[in-house]
């Protein structure tokens, strides 16, 4: 009999390692909607108080990620994705969408300026521009640039600040400003010359560009209009201009993953929050109006706002990726 | 040897269905899939990833890095070690310089490198005591740093364990010889430590070749194969048969290890008693010695200081105020105590189940005639040899469509394969020095084998159990290598949260958690210590 209570024992210590940790996994927040997302520190914040200001609290878990390792995952699991949620840049969302077909249509009237597909909706957006720090380039005796192309001028050898189009979105902004204005032959030149002006400074962070400018470590760079909207105005040397090549956006949307349970649809009644609740506190942060009855600083709005003429999709940015590298 | 009993092949079964399980089944899954392409089964994948220039400097930078940080982590174990048993210095000091070795083991790796940020980076705190930064911290310096700082106590117990081994009445035999003291060194110290200080140097290498948690915070450009691996499999484009190409050729540098380990075994001495003596008195040795330990732990420590002050100040370096906001938003956060809890829970099962496991594959092995019991031995020989991100890896691809995924159950079975070697070695270290003849008479008494077990065999090595308990507990709440594959938004452990939190440079938060994670395994690793030094003293 004895012998058989040691054997029940660790039969049991066995059981506690094949199924009571998993039991414990599903038992214990099982049922919460698992939200993954790319969002900055603000925009994960946003997005937290509107869903525990709508009575959310506790009913989910936000996980964020890179955007490439956010992108890596949707385009490697496709539905079977851990998330019930996501927000991220809308391109990744088009291809997901594209080679899974994994989300669900949102459902419901969202009232946004322009056409979405039905399976997203902007929660922001970035929009690109140049800044420049007043007592660099009066100190270098610089002219204030006016365009992108300008920055490939030698005289700005060293002072400039870029983003990486292979680590961030804003990167890409500034190489869709670049080749809807100057087609790719030219364009590449001109990248290969501010790629050259900016040496060591291409930053793998959307923000680096502006805290370099805001340092003085550089006189001008290209980043998010908005930060260099707010440096300005905190009284630090710093002006801003929108190129000539345009402004152009990256949006990052909010979309639900079909997986076809009782989650799925309290996904899309967060979703709904998002979209109506939190965009009060995103656009302060990120103002780029996006949905009717918006309003925003006249500081806030870019002057030269363009689209690129094709669908932003991944596979467009490896081929603007390939072009960046290329001019290298 | 006892008689085979049915309960002991069914033990015996239940363990190798195990390892069968979470050990054999994913490294042939490993293995396949690094051969598998579009085509078929070729060499096609070795081929694009040994051309992919990235990727072999990745493979270049880590050899070199570990090749170095390994030389210096054995030089550096090695005299501290030396310094502790072959010196008069001051006892209490050596109780100090031995405990405060170890403090680096409380840890996980991934907090090394914003410790080091924050204490040679441009604000960093020692930084501003000397008014300058040192040197560029990110990258190669950063990295080395950390990697000397992680294995340096590893490589101490290992050295310091065989000095324990010496027979150092050959010293005085050989000054009587009047060698001189470079000879003497050299035969009565170096000469029978070679097997020792070989395995410190493998130990390290491999410890730091495999390693994700520092180049993860700090490696900066300086690209290595533990990032690449990475990033290949959960970058923008993953791609898992490349993944299991990495994880392949992360293998050869330990099998390397092995072969040269087997080889340096030929060195090793066998006294045949260890004689306690009086060291020759020599007062510049011990000053100097005394003096080398004491700044390689002062450095150590210091650069781990900057966690114990940076969280209680509103804004290292700029606004030094004093507060205890970021320990309130810790603890007044669902989403970071949750965190705490899950390491909790994963560690504790880890433990439990680890050392019922590793214990129960001693006993069969050590004092049982059960055939096929090397079998035990050989499971422990590869977890020795395989990395937590291999091993992870494994997982990820052997049980992503099973509902195994993402489950506290798979960070747990993956914890206790990777870390298996050291408990299970312990047990049978202290089993195979108990009297065999205990069952025997057990049996002749009319106690079954389960009762002889738990009257007797476990009372008599309880100690080395509480030592299980303690290397498992506290592996299992630092280990971000061989977790970093499988753990989800549900699982999230502290030291894959502090990954996430290094995305918004939310470095209070990264602090505050390291600290719960290093007290906790501190207050464990005393409690443990305490009930290991009752037992002896009980025993004897």
């Amino acid at each position: 009999m004895k012998r058989m209570k040691w054997l029940t024992f660790l039969l049991i210590g066995l059981a506690i390692l094949l199924a009571g940790c998993g039991g414990n996994a599903a038992s214990g927040e099982g049922g919460q909607v698992v939200i993954y997302s790319n969002g900055d520190e603000e925009a994960i914040k946003a997005m937290e108080q509107s869903l525990n200001g709508a009575g959310y609290e506790g009913k989910y878990i936000i996980q964020s990620l890179g955007t490439s390792e956010l992108g890596g995952k949707l385009m490697a699991e496709g539905s079977k994705i851990e998330a019930d949620l996501v927000t991220m840049s809308s391109y990744f969302l088009e291809s997901a969408q594209q080679q899974h077909s994994m989300f669900r249509d949102l459902g419901f009237q969202t009232h946004s300026l322009e056409e979405y597909p039905a399976f997203y909706s902007p929660v922001l957006a970035n929009t690109g521009a140049l800044f420049f720090n007043t007592a660099m380039i009066e100190q270098k005796g610089l002219e204030v640039p006016k365009s992108i192309k300008d920055l490939a001028d030698p005289s700005y050898k060293g002072l400039v600040s870029i983003p990486n189009i292979m680590d961030s979105s804003t990167g890409w902004t500034l190489i869709q400003a670049i080749i809807s204005e100057y087609g790719e032959d030219e364009g590449k030149k001109i990248m290969a010359g501010v790629i050259e002006n900016a040496g060591p400074h291409l930053e793998s962070s959307g923000s680096g560009s502006i805290k370099k400018v805001q340092a003085g470590e550089v006189a001008v760079g290209f980043g998010l209009r908005h930060q260099a909207v707010e440096v300005k105005k905190s009284g630090a040397p710093i002006d801003f201009i929108d190129p000539v090549e345009g402004n152009f956006s990256i949006t990052e949307s909010v979309a639900v993953i079909d997986k076809k349970n009782e989650k799925t649809d309290l996904a899309l009644e967060m979703a709904e929050v998002l979209i109506t609740d939190a965009r009060k506190d995103l656009i302060t942060y990120y103002p780029v109006p996006l949905y009717e009855g918006e309003t925003v600083d006249e500081d806030n709005k870019a002057s030269n706002n363009k689209t690129f003429s094709e669908p932003l999709t991944v596979e467009l940015l490896e081929k603007h990726q390939s072009f960046f590298n290329s001019a290298k | 040897m006892l008689n085979v009993r049915p309960e002991m092949k069914v033990i015996y079964t239940s363990i190798l269905i195990v390892f069968l399980l979470f050990l054999l089944l994913p490294m042939g899954t490993l293995l396949l899939r690094s051969f598998e392409t579009a085509e078929g089964y070729s060499l096609t994948n070795y081929y694009n990833v040994l051309s992919n220039s990235e990727l072999l400097t990745a493979f270049v930078n880590s050899i070199k890095i570990s090749g170095l940080t390994a030389i210096i982590t054995t030089i550096l174990a090695f005299m501290i070690a030396y310094a502790l048993n072959c010196t008069n210095i001051y006892r209490p000091l050596k109780s100090v310089i031995k405990m405060g070795i170890l403090i680096p083991m409380l840890l996980p790796t991934i907090t090394y490198g914003f410790a080091i940020m924050y204490s040679f980076g441009n604000q960093g705190l020692i930084t501003q005591l000397l008014g300058k930064p040192l040197f560029d911290i990110y990258g190669f310096n950063g990295l080395l740093m950390g990697y000397v700082i992680y294995t340096l106590p590893a490589a101490f117990l290992l050295i310091n364990n065989s000095f324990m081994y010496i027979d150092k009445k050959f010293i005085i035999v050989s000054k009587l010889m009047m060698d001189g003291s470079m000879r003497s060194f050299l035969n009565t110290i170096i000469r029978p430590m070679l097997g020792a200080l070989g395995g410190a140097f493998v130990l390290s290498f491999i410890l730091s070749f495999t390693d994700y948690g520092i180049p993860a915070s700090i490696g900066g450009t300086y690209s290595v194969v533990a990032t690449q691996l990475y990033q290949v499999m959960l970058g923008s484009i993953p791609n898992f048969n490349h993944g299991a190409v990495i994880a392949v050729l992360m293998l050869v540098p330990a099998l390397f290890g092995v072969v040269l380990l087997n080889y340096l075994e030929r060195f090793n001495f066998h006294y045949d008693k260890f004689s306690q003596i009086e060291m020759v008195e020599n007062k510049i040795r011990d000053i100097i010695l005394g003096f080398i330990s004491i700044i390689v732990l002062m450095g150590m420590l210091s650069i781990f200081l900057v966690m114990f002050i940076a969280p209680f100040l509103t804004s290292f370096p700029y606004d030094l105020t004093v507060t205890m906001q970021h320990f309130i938003n810790v603890f007044t956060s669902n989403d970071l105590t949750a965190v705490y809890k899950n390491s909790l829970i994963v560690a504790f099962f880890t433990t439990v189940v680890g050392i019922i496991l590793a214990y129960s594959s001693a006993i069969l092995n050590t004092r049982t005639g059960l055939k096929g019991r090397v079998a035990f031995d050989v499971v422990s020989m590869i977890t020795n040899t395989l990395p937590g991100m291999v091993l992870g890896l494994s997982y990820l691809l052997l049980f992503n469509g099973s509902s195994l995924k993402g489950t506290f159950t798979i960070i747990i079975v993956c914890n206790i394969v990777h870390y298996f070697t050291t408990p299970y070695l312990m047990a049978k270290n202290s089993l195979s020095k108990m009297n065999p003849s205990w069952e025997t008479t057990g049996g002749l008494l009319g106690d079954s084998w389960f009762k002889t077990v738990y009257r007797v065999i476990i009372p008599n090595s309880a100690s080395t159990v509480i030592e299980m308990f303690s290397y498992y507990f506290i592996n299992s709440m630092v280990t971000i290598s061989g977790i970093i594959f499988l753990v989800s938004a549900q699982t999230s452990l502290v030291s894959s949260k502090i990954k996430e939190l290094q995305h918004f440079a939310k470095f209070n938060e990264i602090f505050v958690l390291s600290l719960l994670i290093f007290f906790t395994n501190l207050i464990v690793k005393l409690i443990c210590d305490y009930l290991q030094k009752k037992q002896s003293v009980k025993n004897f």
